[in-house]
């Protein structure tokens, strides 16, 4: 049996308000697979993320990251995954160099392979030119690239994306979109968030969809769009509203 | 697939690059400022060793057989060396907490020791730097003295560790500017400013010394002093013993509070 790239069992995160933010939340996302998570706003998709990957502290549960604890074993957990989040989270002052080296430092490159590696992604997301500049100068579709290199620059074997292409024009999102599938193809795994429904179709092999902090449906692509009304109608539906209220509301 | 799966590899059990990463990243947004973190602390010492050690002091009887410019120089020095510390410290921590660039190391491969020490390092390069400056200035005005270089080190290092454990724990609590500054404000500048800085324990009035004695203001001041002059005042190994103490109880607390994430993590 194959271990799974991500093993969630009754995850529960409270926060110290008492909101309580992801509730018995159980999921499983297999190698090598492009896992949708859907949700609407607070529904606990980024709570999830965090715990994941440990920007917030578990309440309950367990998470392994291809076999290893995460909680237990973190530093080892943390080695396989990367994380491009939703907030830009960086030194605004720091450039896109910096910004992208220092990354790769703290996962312990060493200097060439932090050099060849920064390289290529500022070639591959077409910074080169902006390399130098701060990161507060960029526009948002550059600080979304910066990001994005920022989150591969240790080449992680699970590449989790939170509403990577919020904010971002046309073009790079289609960009985008080809350099994941191609990230996918090579074997990497890619858990992805997004409100753009178009988004999860056309790249996600699985979909959760997640609501008041519980999976409420998960299973493979095929599945949502051989139901009546296709992924819209079955996340609306699952979300718990009703999709031809929704559709006259918006007529 | 590229050649960088090794990344996240330590030796004898410490990511030595990330902690490296976190000291040159520090090393880099200090250089951003470079008049707030070193010139300002120099200018200011200029101007304490001109009035009170030149010109004030020209008029002052020597103390304990030193003239009052190298009597007064280990404590400015020492009031310097605590607040290039503490606001090394408490900058570094609150600003990664406020642009929530904290997250960049809460999610890579780093020990939460790895990230204390990585912010502990910075801040003792830190006060180096800022204590050379003002030796080199006290020396321009002929405060030439040097008793013991290791203890002087040990002094400042010691004391920069003191600071900086002290500056992480209140750039976790704090939620504001305002509630960063408190602790300087209403404790470290009084206590400093009555620890010796500027007159010895025998001029005080003999109901105020135990203060002096209970401040451990005095017993930084004094050890440096000690190294510089040879001038003690304190019962020996007092002064030390609470230097080892106070890195102990800050350096657990530390260490506690970043094992729970508090203020660290969601």
């Amino acid at each position: 049996m194959t271990t799974p790239a991500i093993n969630i069992e009754h995850l529960r995160k409270a926060y110290r308000t008492g909101t309580v933010a992801v509730q018995d939340l159980s999921m499983q996302v297999q190698p090598g697979d492009f896992f949708g998570f859907l949700g609407p706003n607070g529904a606990g998709k980024s709570t999830t993320i965090h715990c994941i990957t440990g920007i917030a502290t578990v309440t309950s549960g367990k998470i392994e990251i291809f076999g290893i604890d995460a909680v237990k074993d973190y530093r080892e957990a943390r080695r396989l995954i990367g994380l491009s989040p939703q907030e830009f989270n960086v030194d605004t002052f720091a450039t896109v160099t910096q910004i992208i080296d220092w990354m790769g430092g703290y996962f312990g490159m060493n200097a060439a392979q932090r050099k060849s590696r920064v390289d290529m992604l500022i070639q591959r997301f077409d910074l080169t030119t902006h390399a130098k500049k701060s990161f507060r100068e960029l526009s948002g579709g550059l600080k979304r690239r910066v990001i994005l290199a920022r989150a591969l620059v240790h080449d992680p074997k699970l590449l989790i994306l939170d509403e990577p292409t919020a904010g971002v024009d046309v073009e790079l999102r289609l960009d985008l979109w080809r350099y994941l599938q191609e990230l996918n193809a090579e074997g990497k795994t890619i858990l992805l968030t997004s409100h753009y429904l178009e988004e999860i179709e056309r790249l996600c092999k699985t979909i959760a969809v997640i609501a008041g902090g519980k999976i409420v449906r998960q299973g493979p692509k095929e599945e949502f769009f051989t139901m009546p009304g296709g992924l819209e109608k079955t996340y609306l539906e699952a979300t718990g509203h009703k999709a031809d209220h929704v559709a006259a509301g918006a007529a | 697939m590229s050649d960088v799966t090794v990344a996240g590899s330590r030796r004898m059990g410490i990511n030595w690059i990330g902690l490296g990463t976190i000291i040159r990243r520090e090393w880099s947004r200090v250089w951003r400022v470079p008049i707030q973190a070193f010139l300002a602390p120099w200018i200011s010492a200029l101007m304490f060793i001109f009035i009170f050690g030149y010109v004030v002091g020209g008029n002052i009887r020597l103390i304990a057989g030193h003239r009052y410019v190298e009597f007064v120089l280990p404590g400015v020095l020492m009031l310097n060396v605590v607040n290039a510390a503490f606001l090394q410290s408490t900058s570094q921590i609150y600003f990664q907490r406020f642009l929530r660039y904290i997250e960049e190391t809460l999610v890579a491969p780093l020990s939460y020791v790895e990230m204390i020490i990585g912010s502990l390092t910075m801040t003792i390069v830190r006060s180096v730097v800022t204590a050379l400056g003002i030796l080199l200035i006290g020396y321009a005005f002929g405060a030439t003295q040097m008793y013991n270089i290791f203890e002087f080190l040990f002094w400042i290092v010691s004391v920069s560790i003191i600071f900086g454990l002290l500056g992480i724990i209140i750039a976790l609590w704090a939620n504001n500017f305002e509630q960063l500054t408190m602790l300087n404000v209403f404790f470290i500048a009084p206590l400093s400013f009555v620890g010796g800085v500027f007159n010895t324990v025998s001029m005080l009035p003999p109901f105020m010394r135990w203060i002096a004695y209970a401040n451990p203001f005095f017993y930084f001041i004094n050890g440096l002093r000690h190294s510089m002059i040879g001038f003690n005042e304190a019962p020996e190994g007092l002064g030390v013993a609470v230097t080892f103490g106070l890195i102990a109880v800050l350096g657990v607390a530390t260490w506690r509070l970043f094992s729970i994430g508090y203020g660290l993590r969601e």
